[in-house]
């Protein structure tokens, strides 16, 4: 092996250790809401006493214990900084990272694997808030988010529209040229057709965006690339070939703010879901009250009933706050119109033009 | 010229290429900047100069085909970003030069125009492959090019299919050495006898002295060029390539305010 491959592997393996550390870290954030303290020593004392057991030649005891104890050190710090603890579907780097980050600044951004992980873990009360996206300029409704909210006590508390930018990433020193295959969401993939084309690029599907470019840090395998964020370079130390390689201009996700408590303030914005009666009519009694009343609907989608196939339940956004006389006049007739009607909550809208 | 099927002024009368807001064929257009892309504050820094003094594109290289395999080859990817961010901060179109086949459909994802260089005018296989993109191409002549030659090379790429060819004329080599290059004005008129093809002049490499660049792009201007090409840089002292033939901002803006009135004046003499 030669110096620069040697030092190639180091690198890969010290990003390598600082990405298992963010796991860690947030493992350890999480832990504290089922700890009476901070504290444990006991559990301390196990932790190190089971690393001391390891008979690592190179890696000395003493070393060892030092590095664990900075570890737990560190971790019981951030245990007490009381960090809100943001849950978001995929890993380190997804879009709905990026779209926590904006909504709650100075959280902890936890992973989940799937949709159903941020709704459960934040009703439980394990996590504190979730961030999910509910509609994408160019793909239409995510289902399985809007499937989910229909049953979910959970209140929607605010809302940001995240503009996705594309980014080809390659790990660090990878000539562009060489480039043959391209990881990411199938999704992500089919956004970026026509640049895969032109540059005669084969793509290959991956669970995740981020989770490609996780996977090219980790790995680095000859002759490829990944599709995803700005944040996952940062993350996980790759380059940024091209920003932006997506084929329509305007490509944006709209997420959806979680929490168990409803928005403190009055808020500019409400979202509900209602079903109505399948008779000639009842969709246009509940869509006139709105017109009468001179409200703006900002979003109507309809999504069919898992409990009562044939029937519909439709999503609605609008102007205004349930606590304006005249939304909540409206809300109160559509109480006698409507089977079944879900105050998801109201919420200061995103005024950003994304 | 028979086998022009494509760039013969038979086919069509004139060409018109868009790129940002201007209208290459229709406008006068002058694309500026520097030889190289060395840094990007070198790089903002001359784009912001050429966009205040009126420049319509902005030039500059990333991969520099050199005379010496010793001296500077450009930045490359570097450089492409660097012109991208000059892009979204001036507002400038970008004309890059592009040398390598394989390089021809990641330069296309940066650039507004695809520039083919002197030394390259009859690579065909990279012609064929600009031919492929839905980009621009400035074509410049070949240094020992005549000009049937050089409509062959366009006619290259026409005929793959991209009907947007700019052609740039940069001087010829002559027995004459004062001069780096012998500018072939005459080249205008007669190509806008033969050919749809919008021209623009290289004043620069085609004389290679910073005196003769002003009244070389005067007189293109009256010849009835559609643009120029001119080298500008920030601070040509420390220019890492052609230090001794780029304008200083000041001297730019100086020759843009002749420029604008002379072509005006022109357009009431042609109509």
């Amino acid at each position: 092996m030669k110096l620069n491959e040697i030092r190639y592997k180091i690198d890969r393996i010290d990003r390598e250790l600082l990405v298992l550390l963010q796991e860690r870290m947030g493992l350890a954030l999480r832990s504290k809401k089922f700890k009476a303290a901070i504290s444990d020593p006991h559990r301390e004392e196990d932790l190190l006493a089971r690393a001391e057991r390891l008979n690592l030649d190179l890696v000395e005891r003493s070393f060892t214990r030092q590095l664990l104890e900075t570890i737990i050190q560190e971790s019981k710090r951030l245990q007490e900084e009381d960090r809100k603890l943001v849950a978001f579907q995929g890993e380190h780097g997804a879009y709905g990272e990026v779209a926590s980050r904006e909504l709650v600044p100075n959280g902890a951004y936890i992973p989940c694997l799937e949709f159903v992980d941020v709704f459960r873990g934040v009703e439980e009360g394990d996590l504190d808030l979730g961030v999910v996206p509910v509609e994408n300029s160019l793909e239409g409704a995510v289902t399985q988010v809007n499937d989910l909210l229909t049953t979910t006590d959970l209140k929607v508390v605010g809302e940001i529209k995240v503009p996705v930018k594309h980014c080809l990433l390659a790990t660090r020193g990878t000539d562009y040229r060489e480039i043959r295959v391209v990881y990411s969401h199938p999704q992500a993939l089919a956004q970026c057709r026509g640049f895969l084309m032109r540059n005669k690029l084969e793509p290959h599907p991956f669970y995740d965006t981020a989770g490609a470019a996780k996977m090219l840090a980790r790995e680095s395998p000859k002759a490829s690339a990944a599709i995803a964020s700005r944040l996952c370079a940062e993350l996980y130390d790759l380059d940024v070939i091209k920003e932006g390689i997506e084929d329509g201009s305007s490509n944006s996700t709209r997420f959806l703010l979680l929490s168990r408590e409803a928005y403190p303030g009055p808020g500019d914005k409400t979202s509900i879901i209602f079903a109505v009666p399948h008779e000639a009519g009842k969709l246009y009694d509940v869509l006139r009250l709105f017109a009468e009343a001179d409200i703006n609907l900002t979003r109507i989608a309809s999504m069919p009933l898992r409990s009562d196939p044939g029937n519909y339940s439709f999503f609605l956004d609008f102007e205004g706050s349930q606590q304006d006389d005249h939304v909540a006049a409206v809300l109160a007739k559509m109480e006698a119109l409507a089977i079944r009607l879900k105050l998801l909550g109201s919420y200061p809208a995103d005024s950003s033009s994304a | 010229m028979k086998n022009l099927k494509l760039a013969s002024r038979d086919t069509i009368e004139q060409t018109v290429i868009h790129v940002g807001d201007v209208a290459i064929g229709r406008d006068f257009v002058v694309m500026a900047g520097p030889c190289s892309v060395e840094s990007e504050k070198q790089t903002l820094e001359t784009a912001h100069a050429v966009k205040a003094a009126g420049a319509d594109i902005l030039r500059g290289g990333a991969f520099k085909p050199r005379t010496s395999p010793y001296s500077f080859q450009g930045l490359g990817l570097q450089g492409l970003k660097i012109l991208d961010k000059a892009r979204k901060e001036t507002g400038l179109p970008i004309v890059t030069e592009v040398l390598d086949p394989r390089d021809v459909s990641w330069v296309a994802e940066f650039a507004d125009i695809l520039q083919i260089g002197t030394r390259n005018m009859q690579n065909f296989s990279l012609l064929k492959e600009v031919g492929t993109t839905r980009r621009p191409v400035l074509l410049k002549r070949g240094m020992f090019s005549t000009l049937e030659e050089w409509l062959n090379c366009a006619e290259y790429i026409l005929s793959e299919g991209n009907p947007n060819v700019i052609l740039c004329e940069r001087g010829i080599r002559t027995f004459e050495n004062y001069t780096r290059n012998t500018l072939d004005l005459s080249a205008v008129p007669a190509i806008k006898e033969l050919t749809h093809l919008p021209i623009v002049i290289d004043p620069t490499h085609s004389t290679g002295r910073l005196s003769l660049i002003p009244p070389m792009s005067l007189a293109s201007v009256a010849a009835g060029a559609d643009g120029l090409l001119i080298e500008v840089h920030h601070d040509p002292s420390t220019a890492l390539c052609d230090a001794d033939q780029a304008l200083t901002p000041d001297r730019f803006q100086l020759l843009m305010r002749q420029l604008r009135p002379l072509y005006a004046f022109m357009d009431t003499m042609n109509t």
